[in-house]
């Protein structure tokens, strides 16, 4: 079989998986759903290339172990019928973005993700559906808007991507990294992203030829917060002006 | 490491993780939850412009990524405040609730048959009861209605 059959049926394994397992009016199938999308990433993954160097097994371990419980607890996140449920698959399938980012060499990236969505946005998920949904189960949970279409969607999203980044030719044949650059001394240069003091490296980048973009990303930051408290605090007036409506 | 098998395993990784964060923005009715599948999007581009960043030895993919998490938490004060604010009004995390403000002509959603909540979820633990049931002040009772 060649490479775009293989797709083909993972897509179509895909689709119908998210399908049987999103909130549909017939909640039958949800088991079915959880087998068909394990049966699809298992055959995506025979297809990949293991991205360690030969010999090794580690790395590739790692990779694949991270890989698919960060493409799983994302399923599970999207299709579980409690939202505390999905907030919590979605701190997992965080976590594994943290693993594969420390694995292709963005050490403090992983930190940094960890402590922001794992550590303050998922805890402000929770929050708000505490405020928001104190007694739990809610019947929107369990319907859905268009299950069969957004399902199509992913299954053609699926195939397109996986196909257009798995064709050779597509994507360079050689890596840059590979290549052994020289320095104008004739010694060999030292790689940029694998370097050994990653955070001094990344500091030097980020505040050196992009100090632009902090300024605005610290200016892009108060506006938020100015709106944030903006907007909670408008919300509040109104309801008390319409209190007083009420009353008068 | 195989480089371009990294960057061809990343990209499909990040190409997944968008296309199921798609569907869940889509299909979910939970304000909370279809606000997780945004982020969820913003995960899958960050794993693909993290493995770009590796593969050409630059940090600019990196760069963009953090540019992506200061936005992400911007994005997550504004749009909580938005929904609490709704929550106020409509006393609950649906998003069909507004969808007075649908386009013309578009037909509306009707919530015709309701699928029973499966009982997966449901089976607390009961706990034995053990000793003389403590005696609350009048106070604490109107305090801890829920627990």
């Amino acid at each position: 079989m060649t490479l775009a059959q293989w797709l083909a049926i993972v897509a179509a394994l895909m689709g119908v998986g998210l399908w049987l397992l999103l909130p549909r009016r017939i909640a039958a199938g949800r088991s079915a759903g959880a087998v068909l999308v394990t049966a699809a990433l298992a055959v995506l993954g025979s297809q990949l290339v293991p991205p360690g160097a030969p010999g090794t097994v580690v790395a590739n371990i790692l990779f694949y172990a991270l890989a698919a419980l960060a493409v799983g607890s994302a399923v599970c996140a999207m299709t579980f019928r409690s939202p505390v449920y999905c907030a919590i698959w979605f701190a997992m399938s965080v976590l594994a973005t943290a693993g594969l980012f420390l694995i292709a060499g963005a050490q403090f990236l992983g930190v940094a993700t960890v402590v922001v969505y794992a550590g303050a946005i998922v805890v402000m998920f929770l929050f708000v559906l505490m405020l928001a949904q104190p007694e739990g189960h809610a019947f929107y949970d369990r319907l859905g808007f268009e299950p069969l279409l957004s399902s199509i969607v992913a299954a053609v999203l699926v195939f397109m991507l996986t196909l257009c980044v798995l064709t050779p030719g597509t994507l360079p044949n050689e890596a840059p990294i590979d290549a052994v650059k020289v320095t104008a001394d004739g010694e060999a240069a030292k790689p940029v992203v694998l370097n050994e003091r990653h955070v001094a490296a990344i500091g030097q980048h980020l505040f050196g030829e992009h100090l632009i973009s902090v300024q605005v990303i610290g200016v892009l930051l108060f506006v938020a917060i100015v709106a944030a408290a903006a907007i909670a605090t408008t919300g509040k007036r109104s309801e008390e002006a319409q209190a007083e409506e009420v009353v008068s | 490491m195989n480089e371009i098998a990294l960057l061809q395993n990343y990209l499909i990784v990040g190409g997944l993780l968008f296309a199921i964060g798609l569907v869940g923005f889509v299909t979910r009715r939970n304000m909370i939850v279809m606000f997780i599948a945004l982020e969820m999007m913003m995960q899958g581009v960050a794993v693909s412009l993290v493995a770009w960043s590796r593969f050409h030895d630059n940090f600019g993919g990196q760069m963009l990524v953090i540019m992506i998490i200061a936005v992400a938490a911007c994005e997550a004060a504004v749009a909580l405040s938005l929904i609490v604010m709704m929550v106020r009004r409509s006393s609950n995390l649906d998003i069909a609730f507004w969808q007075t403000l649908r386009e013309e002509g578009q037909e509306p959603t009707l919530d015709v048959e309701v699928p029973e909540p499966d009982d997966e979820h449901e089976d607390w633990p009961e706990l034995t009861p053990a000793g003389v049931e403590p005696e609350l002040k009048p106070e604490q009772i109107g305090y801890r209605s829920r627990v």
